[in-house]
């Protein structure tokens, strides 16, 4: 979603009419929990298949700019 | 408000340097050499190879001499830059009018020139999707056991880091003031550039470079800012970098009487964020327009910037306080909370009109996220900002594995993996797939910059002239000229060389009717030099045509940069 529809066409005035309520707030949380949920398997699976002291390891770089 | 004819649209220019190396193929020192050449191999760009045997060089006095530069082909019979000897293979993209490169066993990856900082977010995740095309493509011919990784980020976790560069536009008055006149301006943006890791961060475990421990950070760069000023980026890296190298032409594009410049800024993170990425390239375009009005706060300016930013970096928890130099100590969200006051009351005088594109959203945009950081309201910032989506993930892989601590290899394999490029294994993309980020350009927005350039600055042409010419006959290019080698009659090649001083100029909106009346590519570049000699390319009394042939500005102190010679070979 773009951030003006997100918000509106006009940026978001903060402490302004039509600001979320605490409620809203909290349930807009909730769902970012949920949505946080996203990455757990990506996590597991980022754990589970690799290596991670050779991964580390090889990660060796050259300093650059 | 600022004289309307001493300030310049705050055009903005970007590079992203990749880790880059193999797993299952264990070599001393890394292998980002193999693996940076494999991935750049796989990118499509102009030249394909350079041919001439001799090059204009400047020596260190700035005194020109025709040298033999054959030595420095590469075993892959690629050209080595004229930039730098650590700068090799460039090669730009026909599709948007980028640019790649392998810097230091990096692949580096060039963002075309733009006007607004949404389209900078949407050519930033183009250009990382270029990458991520190599990066499959090269993984597609490795042996067995063998994968290439490829890290969007700024720190290899063992005390190497590596760049993600700002360029904008600025006025040479501005430039002057800033690192000759006014240096109380160089303190004031310093001040503002540490202070914004709290926006701009990638967040990082651990920390590096001999400063204090710690368990997470906000910025992947602040270990690695030494000296608060300087013209090195690759040791002792200043906050504030000198470095300019503007590739804009030779004269003044606004009414202050000298050529413009170009701010290089090497102190902040890659970020994925788009949120992070706008608010990087969006305030900087900001603050640029007040200090190039002379509009500045000197109560705001940090004591000690260098100390500064790594005691703001190492506390997520944003209560760290440095001092300013009045003695009185300053968070970095409270400095932050100040800089926008200052931008507010600036925009209002109409000093961002026609300088900083959809100016009145990003002070709004900065503005929510402060608003949010004052609040630590980091649930409903982890969308947007790339460190606290990091902290977030981090802490919840540690809630579900009670064995896992901050100093665990695989919490750090986590925070690599994080910004790693490939789908199947980047943790921003999951979060991104599965609807958590916030996306502030769409995704037509981010494929449109894979195919075309932005038609608001000289890229849109570039792009056009690599598309139209034979590949072959695209002897050399730059940010700023294009040199064509044409077969000619008889055995001689007709070489013509067009330069684009002006990144403003060149938009699709000013060539695009004279390109569709040409009917060869001769007369796209006839209408090129037509165009440049209207909006006086080249330096002052230079005969019309010869702009071409004027070398690197005096006062760059890049490495010399290859200019041909402009009239046909007889």
């Amino acid at each position: 979603m773009r951030f003006r529809e997100r918000f509106g066409e006009d940026p978001p005035i903060p402490g302004a009419s039509g600001s979320p309520s605490d409620g809203q707030l909290e349930g807009l949380r909730r769902e970012g929990q949920r949505f946080l949920a996203a990455g757990d398997e990506a996590i597991t699976r980022a754990l589970a298949g690799s290596d991670s002291e050779a991964f580390l390891a090889a990660n060796r770089q050259q300093g650059g700019q | 408000m600022a004289n309307p004819s001493s300030r310049l649209t705050k055009v903005c220019g970007a590079d992203i340097e990749l880790s880059n190396f193999i797993l299952g193929f264990d070599r001393p020192g890394g292998t980002g050499y193999e693996a940076s050449r494999a991935l750049l191999r796989e990118i499509d760009g102009l030249p394909r190879a350079w041919v001439r045997p001799y090059a204009y060089a400047a020596d260190a006095w700035g005194s020109w001499d025709y040298r033999d530069r054959s030595a420095a082909w590469d075993r892959d019979s690629t050209w080595r830059s004229a930039y730098d000897e650590q700068d090799w293979g460039r090669k730009f993209l026909p599709t948007n009018g980028g640019c790649v490169y392998i810097d230091l066993d990096h692949l580096e990856l060039c963002l075309p020139e733009v006007r607004s900082a949404w389209d900078h977010v949407a050519a930033w995740h183009a250009m990382l999707r270029v990458a991520r095309q190599a990066l499959e493509a090269a993984n597609a011919h490795q042996p067995p056991g063998r994968k290439i990784q490829a890290l969007v980020n700024n720190s290899d976790g063992q005390g190497n880091s590596y760049g993600s560069h700002l360029n904008f536009l600025i006025t040479r008055r501005a430039w002057d003031d800033l690192f000759t006149r006014k240096l109380h301006q160089l303190q004031y943006l310093a001040t503002f550039q540490v202070s914004s890791i709290v926006l701009t961060g990638q967040g990082k475990v651990g920390a590096e470079n001999g400063t204090p421990p710690a368990a997470y950070q906000l910025s992947q760069r602040a270990d690695f800012l030494e000296t608060l000023s300087g013209i090195q980026t690759t040791s002792r890296r200043p906050i504030v970098n000198s470095r300019d190298e503007p590739l804009c032409g030779w004269l003044p594009l606004a009414g202050d009487g000298g050529a413009p410049a170009r701010l290089h800024v090497i102190c902040f993170d890659n970020t994925l964020a788009h949120g992070s990425s706008l608010l990087k390239v969006g305030t900087m375009q900001v603050m640029l327009a007040m200090i190039e009005a002379g509009r500045m706060d000197p109560s705001l300016i940090l004591d000690d910037p260098v100390e500064a930013v790594v005691r703001f970096s190492h506390d997520p928890s944003l209560q760290a306080k440095a001092p300013l130099a009045s003695g009185r100590p300053a968070g970095a969200v409270e400095l932050q909370r100040r800089f926008l006051d200052a931008a507010v009351r600036f925009a209002a005088s109409g000093g961002l009109d026609d300088v900083v594109p959809r100016a009145p959203e990003i002070l709004a945009f900065w503005e929510d996220t402060l608003v949010k950081l004052e609040a630590r309201d980091l649930a409903a910032l982890a969308p947007r900002l790339d460190w606290v989506l990091k902290l977030q993930m981090l802490e919840r892989a540690m809630r579900q594995g009670p064995e896992l601590e901050w100093e665990s290899s695989q919490v750090k394999l986590l925070d690599h993996l994080y910004s790693s490029l490939a789908l199947d294994d980047g943790l921003y993309w999951a979060y991104e797939r599965g609807g958590f980020t916030e996306q502030l350009v769409t995704e037509e927005e981010i494929q449109k910059f894979l195919v075309e350039a932005p038609a608001d600055t000289r890229a849109w042409t570039r792009a056009k002239l690599l598309q139209s010419a034979p590949p072959e006959s695209v002897e050399s290019v730059d940010w700023d000229s294009i040199t064509f080698n044409f077969r000619g009659r008889g055995y001689w090649p007709v070489r013509r060389t067009v330069t684009m001083g002006n990144p403003l100029a060149f938009t699709k909106a000013e060539m695009a009717p004279l390109f569709g009346r040409a009917e060869s590519v001769d007369q796209w570049l006839d209408a090129v030099e037509a165009s440049g000699e209207r909006s006086g390319e080249g330096a002052p009394g230079d005969p019309p045509g010869l702009a071409a042939c004027r070398p690197p500005l005096p006062w760059t102190d890049s490495s010399p940069v290859e200019r041909s010679r402009c009239h046909e070979i007889p």
